[in-house]
């Protein structure tokens, strides 16, 4: 049984005001380390977005009282502050789009939602065609996007200019951009803040937090898991809801299940903050593992990403190779910042399914649930996949909008390959 | 401004230069960093604060430098945020301040700070959710963000060295040096990286003797003895990073891109020796603009025989200070006070130190013991320090000795990771106050400070063994003879010490990392709220997050989170600092590919010959191939329009030499061909050859091509220009694991053929007259898919009746150095050339597919293959192909369309929708171009199969290009059904 | 050190290599199993590695995804998957 928890404050400037004539003590923990109960309704494994954003919509869509989000290491400490921040719903396939786009929509009303301000920046998110062939690529793309009440323009250079023009579009070079696609609602979003403002919110409706706690194991009985085991002992529940990016292989593995996930790692670096240069998102994907997508923070640093590492790993550790296949492309892309400098570079471990897009399901038992495969999409779909796996849990149907990821997909064939890059994350 | 009298220093050379500092010229000298120059010249105030736009100047001499980040150069090709103690002046330079408007002197943005501590940590995600962020957004990304954004840049591509060694050293001070010199002497080679442009570490200033010399005598002489023993010195040179056991190591000469240099250091053994970082400790307005480490007064006056003031107070928890102070004192500074943390009656007072201080105070320094610094006064300088005693009366309010300076020394904090990868072990040690090396391996080994060691003699020692070590492990069987003696400075005797008692308020103005403005106060916020493990704290406040990572702030606000939580810093720990060590310059990482040169460009054996011709080449993936010659017409369209009209009505020549070409031999070639092919390959009879499409594992298409039949047992099998890689690896693959041990080789020969495309209806007479006699007979006796090998002018000769065009036509496979005369011959017997967007009309016509087609998406049967399919081949992703998705309606159909009025435009990417569902798409445009010969616009679609009937009527929706266009659903091949033309 | 010892052209370094895939459960049969699962475990991955920038041998790599350990390495063909 779960007690409420203090007060949280409301956040707005008169509060800071208060807050600054109250003096320290008029803030609270933006979660509470309460105890960990003995049985829950809803234990959710992971505190990262997805963790928590499904913890909150069960709390607050659902109204289940007795749900425990139980996390390692910290609270955001995974994959959703090691992204490159990005948000955007620009994806071809229907079941994508439409389910990315639920997600934008609820990012542009998540800061009043959460009472947390997560930063959403429409700024404008730009995929360069460099090749005539390129081209139409885009223009299918962005035509189903429309059809579908996206936003999405075609920009040829002229336009390009006009919106970008710190990316010099006629420019000489190597690969010469013929044109892009533009989705204005898209752009970035503080990663940090939404793990934060998720836990705030989830937190404030009761929901156990609990850090330095790890799953190692699932107890079962007559065809249903009863509970997990951690590192702080046994804890029942009625079902178990796991959220581990790349620790998803080996949950299945835990349960006996081979999955079609990989974990890969994806690197991001940041330059030293300059004054503002590059005002959108800019995705650069150019032949011969040249890929880099590209933007500057509110802080000033240029944050960058490009491919996998290209093998699986749970170390977090980058190659450099790697790093000099993303900066060759920014500097390609913008030549006036060879002068400016790489700060850090960091990675996240990736579950790459074998179709490119997300796996929410349940997994062996009926009431386990994985919300996994996130690939290179995880943070952007962070809202939407928090509210409808609540309702998949709570209600035990799936949502229309997250029906198409189901597992059993693989073997019907019902696969939702973007990019027509087949079974593997790492094209050979 | 004047120059002033000459200075003495390590590093200064004779002669003035001139620099230009926010639009006022300043003299220094030669050897200068604009950070000594700026000390000598009397400028105090050399930034501003990022967040709340505090005045600040010089904190270091350092890389570790927060404050005095300098935008040098000349708009539009600045370079920002360059660390003044790091930039090595050369005449004429042009310096600005960063983070103020419109002068240094007075920033508009301070004003905001009037509120003090309103903007602390945690304020923006509290705040601005009314009406939106985007509202407030681009005020606050104009104020923050450092340097100005460079407009231009004209550094070189930067050169990317190799280097292979037997034992790598990071930091060439005492330990680096001794275990450089230890390893070489044991027969290693060795490369030895150190960041300063001058080795010695702290025997630059710190007056020790080793073997019987002075400690810079014995500096020189051990580099010496390097370069004699051929070990590699690279100066201005940092280890950033362990790339999985490869150094990679960046040399920024001078401190500012433009003779850069990258090294992979491949070693046999490490020794990491990069000495300790010094830390200050936190008071009141610790920020202000003559508040500086201890250490780097000393460099200051060693190196460039700059004072960092006037007059001093000195704060620490050490008995270092008394010696530097002497050294202060006696180059010049007058030293007002030292404040020693410490008890005087504190056990193992060092006599020596003892005797120091009796001197001190002779020469009428002040010293305080159980003493604190607990503010600092002044604003844009430091006016005066205020002291107060720990404990007892006075402890709140203290005393104020006025001074303009306070060099402070907290300890030093081992530069342990240096940006590497990996958790080596850390443990905490408490007479260093911070974090030391917890494990060595045999090729990795930490030396000097990193293993507590302050003693000079120890640490040679340490440094030595390490080097020694290092060497036998990388397999040098030489002696690395004795470890150098030596004896400096008297052991720290350190008493950790984070922060001046401080209570309330007073916390706002207690900064722990300078850059990004971090108090004591956010601390607090961020433990208040939850925020209490360190890699929280770092996140929500910003601490160490700066262009120095940290480097002087993580140890301090480590301790200090632990005071706060009531923890100790070993059990709190410091964040983890992540790879680069130093910032590298983005122009380094991308080396040669920067331009032109990014990435490779293949090249067709008739490259040249389109490049001087007209032909507007284009990449296709690293292919560069030619859209269309200039001689066709002045735009893409025009000239691909009459290019195409050309080969139906005469004839042409086209380049095919990017095909992939893989050679497919062995008995055991045919089955093996039969795995990756749809159909069958063992049917083909010698000399013939076969459309064939190869399925991924998955059912989709993965790649289509030719298969030709050279004998029984050999096969050439073309690949589509793009994806002639990935089908290599993908023949090797299975050639590798399912059809090991059977006889078959896979060999690609696409670079050995060029391919020549000669098409159209009178192809055949100019290539009779090119080819002579000996093929007259042959040409006419090729049917459809046949091919012949012969010889043209003593080379191998392939020529093979297919056609991409619907036209009567063959490629012509010759030997690279035969392409260009041949291609001319054709040219001379009256072919002319055309590009791909002619190619890309002429295929259209005929339905014949490409990437467009073929984009991993379809299956065999949405491309309308199911007669292959029902041929039952059980080749690979057969079995996949079963399942039930594939048979859906929904899937699609390969079809042609027209509009639907015979003349409007559709593009390729337009969506089609019926008139039942017009906002759900049921399929979509994959190519599309316009066809001189039917005189209209024609294309392929992808439609679901439900929505396909012959003539069905759809419509093109094109938001994006603003068009819709009724269309109807035709046969995919536009033109010449039969086939008339191409069998004929 | 990360190197990859290529049974043809002795160690060499990680990036003259390129992963393809990690193999199923050992014994997964039908085409199926072959192309979409995986196996997960933190502590040994066996993977197909081609040698691209050298002797471009296929390779089955045993390796620890966690650490990067590469424990053993054989020519594809020698084990079946």
């Amino acid at each position: 049984m779960s007690v409420a928890p203090a007060a949280a404050r409301h956040y707005s400037a008169l509060a800071l005001l208060r807050a600054r004539i109250a003096g320290p003590g008029y803030w609270r923990p933006l979660w509470t380390g309460r105890k960990l109960q003995p049985a829950y309704d809803v234990v959710v494994v992971g505190a990262g977005g997805h963790g928590l954003a499904t913890a909150f919509h069960l709390a607050r869509d659902h109204g289940i009282r007795r749900v425990a989000v139980l996390e390692k290491r910290l609270v955001g400490y995974g994959n959703v502050g090691r992204n490159t921040t990005i948000v955007r719903s620009n994806y071809l396939l229907p079941e994508n789009h439409y389910f990315y786009e639920d997600s934008l929509r609820r990012w542009e009303t998540l800061s009043r939602d959460l009472n947390y301000n997560v930063m959403y920046s429409p700024r404008g998110v730009v995929d360069l065609a460099l090749t005539d062939d390129a081209f139409p690529a885009l223009a299918r793309r962005g035509n189903a996007m429309r059809l579908a009440g996206i936003d999405a323009e075609l920009l040829d250079l002229v336009a390009l200019e006009r919106f970008a023009p710190e990316l010099e579009p006629r420019r000489k070079r190597r690969f010469p951009i013929v044109g892009a696609l533009l989705q204005r609602r898209g752009g970035t979003v503080r990663h940090d803040a939404v793990a934060w403002g998720y836990a705030r919110a989830a937190s404030a409706r009761g929901v156990d937090i609990i850090e330095d706690c790890e799953v190692t194991g699932v107890r079962t009985a007559a065809n249903a898991a009863t509970g997990v085991e951690t590192t702080r002992g046994y804890v029942q529940a009625e079902r178990i809801v796991f959220a581990t990016a790349g620790h998803t292989g080996t949950v299945g593995t835990m349960l006996g299940t081979a999955l079609p996930i990989e974990t890969h790692l994806l690197q991001a670096m940041v330059s030293e903050p300059i004054k503002p240069l590059i005002n959108s998102v800019i995705v650069y994907v150019s032949p011969g593992n040249g890929e880099t997508y590209i933007c500057q923070s509110d802080r000033g640093g240029l944050v960058m990403g490009g491919h996998l590492d290209g093998f699986p790993s749970y170390t977090r550790e980058g190659q450099w190779h790697r790093l000099e296949d993303v900066v060759q492309g920014a500097v390609e892309l913008f030549p006036r910042i060879g002068g400016v400098k790489i700060l850090r570079q960091w990675a996240g471990t990736n579950d790459m399914t074998m179709d490119g897009s997300p796996i929410m399901d349940r997994l062996r038992y009926d009431n386990v649930f994985v919300n996994a495969g996130w690939c290179y999409g995880g943070f952007k779909a962070i809202p939407a996949s928090g509210a409808a796996f609540a309702t998949f849990v709570a209600t035990g149907t799936a949502p229309d909008l997250i029906r198409a990821y189901r597992l059993s997909r693989f073997a019907t064939g019902h696969m939702l390959d973007e990019p027509g890059q087949g079974p593997f994350p790492v094209r050979l | 401004m004047s120059a002033g009298p000459e200075r003495h220093g390590t590093r200064l050379r004779p002669g003035p230069l001139s620099f230009i500092f926010d639009g006022r010229r300043y003299t220094g000298q030669a050897g200068d960093t604009a950070a000594s120059a700026l000390l000598a010249s009397g400028v105090r105030l050399l930034g501003r604060s990022v967040k709340y736009r505090r005045a600040r100047g010089l904190f270091s001499a350092g890389f570790e430098e927060p404050n005095a980040l300098l935008t040098v150069g000349v708009r539009p090709s600045v370079i920002p945020n360059v660390p003044a103690s790091q930039l090595v002046l050369s005449e004429g330079m042009v310096l600005r301040s960063q983070n103020r408007w419109p002068t240094l002197g007075f920033d508009l943005a301070s004003l905001l700070q009037a509120g003090g501590g309103f903007f602390g940590a945690g304020f923006y995600y509290k705040t601005f959710i009314w009406p939106s962020w985007r509202t407030y957004e681009p005020l606050v990304r104009h104020l923050a963000g450092l340097g100005e954004a460079p407009r231009a840049c004209q550094l070189p591509p930067v050169a990317i060295e190799h280097l292979h060694c037997d034992v790598l050293i990071a930091g060439a001070g005492p330990a680096g040096l001794a275990a450089a010199r230890a390893a070489a002497r044991a027969g290693a080679r060795v490369v030895l990286c150190e960041s300063e442009p001058a080795c010695g570490g702290e025997l630059e200033f710190e007056p020790g003797m080793i073997e019987g010399r002075s400690a810079a005598a014995w500096v020189a002489m051990t580099l010496a003895e390097l370069a004699t023993l051929g070990a590699r010195v690279l100066v201005s040179t940092t280890v950033v990073t362990d790339d999985s056991g490869e150094f990679i190591a960046h040399a920024e000469p001078g401190g500012l891109p433009g003779r850069n240099t990258v090294y992979h250091i491949r070693p046999h053994a490490m020794v990491m020796a990069a000495g300790a970082i010094e830390r200050p400790i936190v008071f009141c307005n610790n920020d202000r603009p003559g508040v500086m480490l201890l250490g780097a007064a000393e460099r200051y006056l060693a190196r460039y025989g700059a004072q960092v003031g006037q007059e001093a107070v000195l704060f620490a928890n050490h008995d270092r200070v008394y010696a530097a102070a002497q050294r202060l004192l006696a180059g010049g500074l007058r030293v007002r006070a030292i404040v020693d943390t410490r008890a005087a009656d504190a056990p193992g007072t060092d006599s020596e130190v003892q005797r120091l201080r009796e001197s001190l105070v002779r020469s009428g320094v002040e010293c305080l013991s159980a003493h604190a610094v607990i503010g600092a006064e002044g604003g844009r300088a430091v006016r005066a320090a205020r002291i107060a005693p720990l404990a007892g009366a006075g402890a709140r309010t203290g005393r104020r000795i006025s001074c303009d300076t306070i060099l402070v020394s907290g300890g030093w904090s081992p530069a342990l990771n240096a940006g590497l990868h990996g958790s080596d072990a850390r443990r905490f040690a408490p007479a260093v106050g911070a974090f030391v090396a917890g494990s060595q391996t045999d090729w990795r080994r930490y030396a000097g400070s990193a293993n507590g060691h302050f003693d000079l003699a120890a640490v040679l020692q340490d440094g030595h063994g390490a080097g020694a070590r290092a060497a036998a492990h990388a397999g040098a069987r030489g002696s690395a003879g004795a470890h150098p003696q030596g004896s400096g400075d008297a052991p720290p005797r350190l008493a950790p010490f984070a922060r001046s008692p401080a209570t309330g308020p007073a916390e706002k103005r207690q900064f722990i990392d300078l850059q990004n403005d971090v108090t004591v106060a956010d601390l607090r916020t961020a433990l208040a709220e939850g925020f209490i493990d360190i890699e929280h704290v770092k996140r929500y406040t910003t601490l160490g997050i700066g262009t120095e990572q940290g480097r002087s702030s993580t140890v301090v606000g480590g301790a200090i989170l632990a005071e706060l939580k009531g923890e100790t810093l070993a059990a709190v720990g410091t964040s983890r600092s992540r790879p680069p060590y130093h910032p590298v310059t983005m122009q380094s990482i991308a080396g040669f590919h920067v331009g032109a040169a990014v990435k490779v460009a293949r090249r067709t054996p008739l490259h040249d010959w389109h490049a001087t011709h007209g032909g507007m080449l284009e990449p296709m993936g690293l292919w560069m191939r030619p859209r269309y010659y200039l001689a066709s017409g002045a735009n893409p369209f025009d000239a691909a329009v009459a290019e195409a009209r050309r080969v139906r009505a005469h004839g042409g020549i086209a380049d095919g030499s990017t095909l992939g070409k893989l050679e497919i031999a062995g008995p055991d070639a045919a089955a093996f061909l039969d795995f990756l092919y749809l159909s069958k390959a063992s049917t083909i009879r010698v000399g013939r050859s076969k459309y064939m499409v190869n399925l991924r594992e998955d059912g989709c298409v993965l790649d289509d091509g030719l298969v030709l039949r050279l004998a029984h047992d050999r096969f050439i099998a073309t690949t589509s220009s793009g994806h002639g890689t990935h089908m290599l690896a993908h023949f090797e693959y299975y050639r590798a694991t399912d059809w090991a041990g059977h006889r078959v080789s896979v060999t690609d020969v696409t670079e050995a053929w060029a391919a020549i495309v000669v098409a159209g209806p009178h192809s055949r007479a100019a290539l009779s007259q090119v080819l002579g006699a000996p093929w007259q007979g042959r040409l006419s006796q090729l049917a459809h898919m046949d091919f012949a090998d012969g010889q043209f002018g003593g080379q191998d000769l392939r020529v093979l009746r297919a056609s991409f065009s619907g036209e009567l036509a063959v490629e012509l496979h010759c030997r690279p150095a035969m392409a260009v005369p041949l291609w001319e011959a054709l040219i001379c017997a009256g072919l002319e050339p055309y590009g791909l967007e002619a190619l890309d009309i002429l295929r259209l016509e005929k339905g014949y597919l490409v990437s467009s087609e073929l984009n991993g998406q379809t299956t065999p049967l949405d491309l309308g293959m199911e007669s292959l399919v029902r041929q039952g081949n059980p080749c690979l992703g057969r079995e996949l192909l079963d399942r039930p998705a594939f048979h859906e309606a929904s899937r699609p159909r390969l079809v042609g369309l027209r509009a639907a009025d015979g003349r409007a435009q559709f593009l390729a990417g337009a969506q089609l929708t019926t008139e039942a569902a017009p906002a759900q798409p049921c399929g979509y445009v994959t190519s599309s171009a316009y066809s001189p010969t039917l005189g209209e616009w024609l294309g392929l679609a992808l439609v679901a199969r439900d929505c396909v009937s012959e003539r069905a009527l759809l419509t093109a929706r094109d938001p994006l290009r603003g068009s819709d266009t009724p269309v109807r659903v035709v046969s995919a091949v536009h033109f010449d059904p039969s086939s008339e033309r191409m069998k004929t | 050190m990360t190197r990859i010892a290529c049974p043809f052209c002795g160690p060499r370094e990680l990036r003259e290599f390129e992963f393809h895939k990690t193999l199923p459960t050992p014994g997964a049969q039908g085409a199926f199993a072959r192309t979409y699962e995986r196996v997960a475990d933190p502590a040994l991955s066996v993977e197909h590695w081609q040698h691209v920038a050298g002797c471009r041998a296929w390779l089955l790599v045993h390796r620890n995804p966690s650490t990067g350990v590469v424990f053993a390495v054989e020519l594809a063909g020698e084990v079946m998957p």
